[in-house]
């Protein structure tokens, strides 16, 4: 028989353990969500550089598709615990609340051009996902800070190629970011 | 007065219990995952899981994924019961219950 500080030691691994499955648990949903964002992304602002006409069209699309992406990915990939469902519409209200916010920001209180919108969105964005890093795991801060100071690079120091300059940050960030967490 | 299961007890079995035990029922954990998370190496990991798979507390499942051997390590209900009565027997030992 063992002593109660083994015991300790031994209920510690445990819960060590459980906590690492969690988080790759965790980043290998996030990791989906975060590619898929940024292949959209990528490709709204590829549209916004290339023909800045159909730029609020293809916005519209990618927040569509990528709204709808997260909540088909909690549908298949419902939570384990029992009271939780596989369609929650607080998810749907999170969206909702998300850009409204942005919405009233750029558009009510302040009347944002093209570029101020280029930066004010992934950086709005990424705060959540810099906050979430705070609880759920120190990759959701790299992303979030490193994207967000990427497109502050931009803001202050790209000229016209700034849509494009977003498409490889935010875009292409969000995908190598995605990509990265499936192998922590 | 619960005993500690030996099978469960060395410290790369416990690891490896744990994380099948986090998972809902009949979800596994592939190799390479469990091998990161527990940070074993191939054939020590390969050996704990014959000797759980002996005690009949995981099923080892093998299939291609593309041209690419997958294994997955999956907890039995019997490996779940031994697991869950191993973690209140080491609680018990905490609580002073047993010596």
């Amino acid at each position: 028989m063992i002593d109660s500080k083994e015991a300790s030691a031994a209920l510690a691994d445990i819960d060590d353990i459980v906590q690492r499955v969690k988080q790759s648990q965790l980043y290998e949903l996030a990791s989906f969500a975060a590619v898929w964002w940024g292949l959209l992304v990528f490709a709204a602002n590829l549209v916004t550089w290339l023909w800045p006409v159909y730029a609020v069209y293809a916005w519209v699309a990618a927040d569509t598709l990528g709204a709808g992406g997260l909540v088909a990915l909690r549908i298949f990939n419902p939570p384990h615990h029992s009271h939780g469902a596989a369609f929650n519409v607080r998810l749907l209200l999170v969206f909702v609340l998300f850009f409204a916010f942005g919405y009233l920001c750029t558009n009510v209180i302040g009347h944002f051009g093209p570029r101020q919108l280029g930066t004010f969105w992934p950086l709005y964005f990424m705060l959540f996902y810099t906050l979430a890093g705070l609880w759920f795991g120190y990759a959701f801060m790299a992303i979030g800070v490193g994207i967000s100071a990427l497109t502050l690079i931009g803001y202050f120091y790209i000229g016209e190629a700034f849509p494009l300059w977003m498409a490889f940050v935010n875009g292409g960030g969000l995908i190598l970011g995605g990509l990265w967490m499936r192998r922590i | 007065m619960a005993e500690l299961d030996d099978i469960i007890h060395q410290p790369l079995r416990l690891k490896i219990m744990a994380a099948l035990n986090a998972l809902p029922a009949a979800t596994g954990l592939e190799f390479s995952r469990l091998k990161k998370l527990t940070g074993a190496t191939d054939g020590n990991l390969g050996a704990h899981i014959e000797t759980l798979a002996k005690a009949g507390y995981v099923s080892v499942e093998k299939a291609f994924v593309g041209k690419k051997p997958q294994t997955t390590v999956i907890a039995t209900a019997a490996g779940r019961g031994a697991f869950a009565r191993h973690v209140a027997t080491l609680q018990e030992i905490i609580a002073g219950k047993q010596v």
